[in-house]
């Protein structure tokens, strides 16, 4: 089997850091490791067992290649389900850490990040692409 | 009268524009069109169980935005809270206005799915309009 590595955005709707989560995931899988990446959609992941078996083949894939969350706030959705369903994720981005670590990019809104809220995305994704290359390494 | 709101889940989908479409178009509801009357809540949160969200859904009004057949969004809802009060497809409004094929960038979203955003805005604001609309027993539909 071809090695990939799932990513997989808690991609809030509600929040900031679920858009940030969302655009940062967009970049590494567009543009930065697009070969070796793959985008999971968290809620159909954890819904596992519904109509046509949502989210089986997500977890069968987190069950065999590695996966990276990022959890746009500290309740963790995306992490909890991936560790409950397929095993612990070998990697999690937390948002607000980004948000804390550069408080002269300000994202705009969560329904549009503006100039300086992708430039925040594109080094969260940077760091993401930095632990897709280690994962790779690691094998 | 009834303070209640109704809050509009759109799906998570972040591969494909059709997720897109369900985003965008929550937003104008909530930010534009029902602004007094609508909220948002996150699906996944919704997915995780947790608490404070489901019993607020239980008590309001919830309209499901999908964009495609699996549905996560009224799925979700359903094994969660127990209802939806609408639901929508984004897909449906792709297939009423063929003339607007949607880019398939996602970020940023293209012209043509910024249109359609609109006209499913739309529908969605006039169904948050029917749901809180008292019957003849003086009670929401």
């Amino acid at each position: 089997m071809r090695k990939k590595v799932g990513i997989i955005a808690c991609s809030g709707e509600e929040l900031l850091g679920g858009t940030l989560s969302r655009a940062a995931a967009r970049i590494v899988v567009e543009k930065l490791r697009s070969q070796e990446t793959i985008i999971l959609c968290a809620p159909l992941f954890a819904a596992g067992g519904l109509e046509r078996h949502g989210g089986q083949e997500e977890r069968n894939f987190a069950k065999e290649h590695p996966t990276i969350t990022i959890e746009g706030c500290e309740e963790e959705c995306a992490k909890i389900a991936v560790d409950k369903y397929s095993g612990p994720p070998a990697a999690t981005i937390y948002i607000q850490k980004y948000i804390d670590a550069h408080p002269e990019l300000k994202s705009i809104s969560r329904e549009s990040l503006g100039e300086e809220g992708m430039k925040l995305a594109e080094i969260i994704a940077e760091d993401i692409a930095k632990k897709v290359d280690e994962l790779f390494i690691r094998k | 009268m009834s303070k209640q709101k109704v809050y509009i889940i759109p799906c998570s989908g972040i591969g494909k524009v059709f997720g897109s479409i369900g985003r965008e178009s929550a937003y104008i509801v909530v930010n534009e069109l029902k602004k007094e009357k609508s909220a948002l809540e996150c699906l996944p949160l919704i997915v995780k169980g947790k608490k404070k969200v489901i019993d607020t859904l239980k008590l309001n009004k919830v309209i499901a935005i999908d964009g495609c057949p699996l549905k996560c969004s009224y799925n979700n809802l359903m094994e969660n809270v127990g209802k939806v009060d609408a639901k929508f497809m984004t897909t449906d409004i792709v297939k009423e206005n063929r003339d607007l094929r949607p880019e398939s960038s996602i970020m940023p979203i293209g012209e043509h799915t910024k249109k359609l955003a609109k006209k499913l805005a739309e529908k969605v604001a006039q169904k948050v309009d029917d749901l809180l609309k008292p019957n003849e027993e003086g009670e929401l539909e």
